[in-house]
């Protein structure tokens, strides 16, 4: 396996952001097995907010040596750790470089925010935004800039869809209408269902190795 | 008053705005407030006295001007770096200044500081630790602050910072922390005419049992 080709030396950083309780925990929970299997070397940061309560399930998932997860505090800043000042965010993603070299991913997942958050391009390659159905089939045309700007969009929960009215087919539709010809993937990440689509959106963009 | 270009250097060393991950850090005031210690804005003024004067003055204060004066020679300030480290005990004290001084020397490393590099690869080699106020005298000195100035945009740092941690504890409000700022001005100010001590010491012991008891409790904001 190759290293991304990117502007920095070293693993390629991908940032997962959204709304609080969106799925950005599960999701990588979905991710970690799926790059392990496929050999990619890992590493996780994750920015809780007013815990380390994600970081503690990462490390006691079983999924991913507790040593490569990393906590970052954010000040209650959940904007300003992942874009005005990431430089905690980027110290971290040095640590785990140093300890566990050479590896070829860093997953960071963003406190939980609103709509306009986005990642500085100085902390990552590439990044995720993800929302579920739950929080509204209206989130996609208020076009938040983490909506619209993202790498790629997640529309997560859509089993959720029948019991808080959404028309699941109308929210994907609004959110491909916002976003041009970036992509929008559905994923459950309960069961797993559509997981693998984001796993290989982020090997062929992010790590340029396609053949999975 | 300064030169315009000194003190715009200054303006932008200190800015609250220089990534340099200050903003995750309340060095004991997220315990004090959560342990119902500090309450109001006397309190923060308070906390923000004392780690003015018993840490910053006659700790930060005297590293700092060594590690200007060390012009990057590397084994000083190595030795400095060591220093800082032994006088640290409460892990979160020790583990926050060298992240901060880790994510300083970043940010300079990578706008091309004089300077920096060299210290960062020295830091990555394990030759020096990088604790914060050895980093700044690195940084701010290749970038051109004279003594005077690093030591008005440090201690001012420490003000500023807590301010802002007290205003996002919900401690103080934005334009009350500002008149806590502009007080804080003068207390700096009459330490800065007074003779910087030789040796480094240090003697806050509420905040550093309040850093100590953050690393095991569950208000976890912020880093320390
Ligand atoms: N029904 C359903 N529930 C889901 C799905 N994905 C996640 N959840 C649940 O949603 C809740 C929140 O998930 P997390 O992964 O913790 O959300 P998060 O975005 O990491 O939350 P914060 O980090 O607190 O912002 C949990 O109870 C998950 O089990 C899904 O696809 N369907
Ligand atoms: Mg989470």
């Amino acid at each position: 396996m190759t290293a991304a080709t990117t502007s920095h030396p070293g693993a390629a950083r991908v940032g997962i952001g959204g709304p609080v309780g969106s799925g950005k925990t599960a999701l990588l929970e979905q991710l970690i097995p799926r790059f392990a299997a496929r050999g990619t070397r890992l590493a996780v940061i994750t920015n809780d907010l007013v815990t380390r309560e994600d970081a503690e399930r990462l490390r006691r998932s079983g999924l991913i040596a507790p040593e490569r997860v990393l906590a970052v505090e954010a000040g209650a800043c959940p904007h300003t750790v992942i874009r005005e000042d990431p430089t905690l965010n980027l110290d971290a993603a040095d640590l785990l470089e140093e300890r566990f070299s050479p590896l070829d991913l860093i997953l960071l997942e963003s406190g939980g925010d609103n709509l306009a958050s986005t990642f500085s391009l100085e902390l990552v390659d590439h990044w995720l935004f993800v929302i579920d159905v739950a929080g509204g089939g209206d989130i996609p045309r208020k076009k938040g800039p983490g909506v619209v700007q993202a790498d790629i969009l997640i529309i997560n929960k859509p089993d959720l869809a029948p019991h808080v009215g959404v028309d699941l087919d109308a929210m994907v539709a609004e959110a491909k209408a916002v976003r041009g010809d970036r992509p929008v993937l559905v994923t459950n990440c309960r069961s797993g269902e559509g997981v693998d689509a984001v796993v290989e959106a982020i090997a062929r963009d992010v790590l340029f190795d396609g053949a999975a | 008053m300064a030169d315009a270009s000194s003190l715009l250097l200054a303006l932008q060393m200190g800015d609250s705005a220089f990534p340099s991950g200050g903003f995750g850090f309340s060095w004991g005031l997220e315990t004090l407030k959560h342990d119902g210690l500090v309450h109001d804005g006397a309190g923060v003024t308070a906390f923000a006295r004392a780690q003015l004067r018993w840490r910053w003055a006659c700790a930060d204060r005297p590293v700092l001007r060594a590690a200007l004066a060390a012009k990057g020679d590397l084994d000083r300030l190595g030795a400095l770096d060591r220093e800082v480290e032994a006088m640290s005990l409460a892990a979160e004290q020790r583990e926050g200044s060298r992240r901060l001084g880790r994510a300083l020397v970043r940010s300079h490393v990578t706008m091309g500081t004089p300077g920096a590099a060299a210290f960062q690869a020295a830091q990555r080699a394990g030759r020096v630790l990088g604790h914060l106020p050895v980093a700044q005298g690195v940084v701010w000195g290749g970038a051109g602050l004279d003594v005077t100035g690093a030591e008005a945009v440090s201690a001012f740092a420490v003000a500023a910072g807590i301010g802002q941690a007290a205003v996002r504890l919900a401690l103080v409000g934005p334009v009350e922390a500002q008149a806590m700022i502009a007080d804080l001005r003068g207390v700096i100010a009459t330490l800065l005419a007074q003779p910087c001590p030789e040796r480094p010491h240090a003697f806050v012991p509420a905040a550093e049992i309040a850093v100590m008891r953050h690393e095991s409790g569950d208000a976890r904001l912020f880093a320390n």
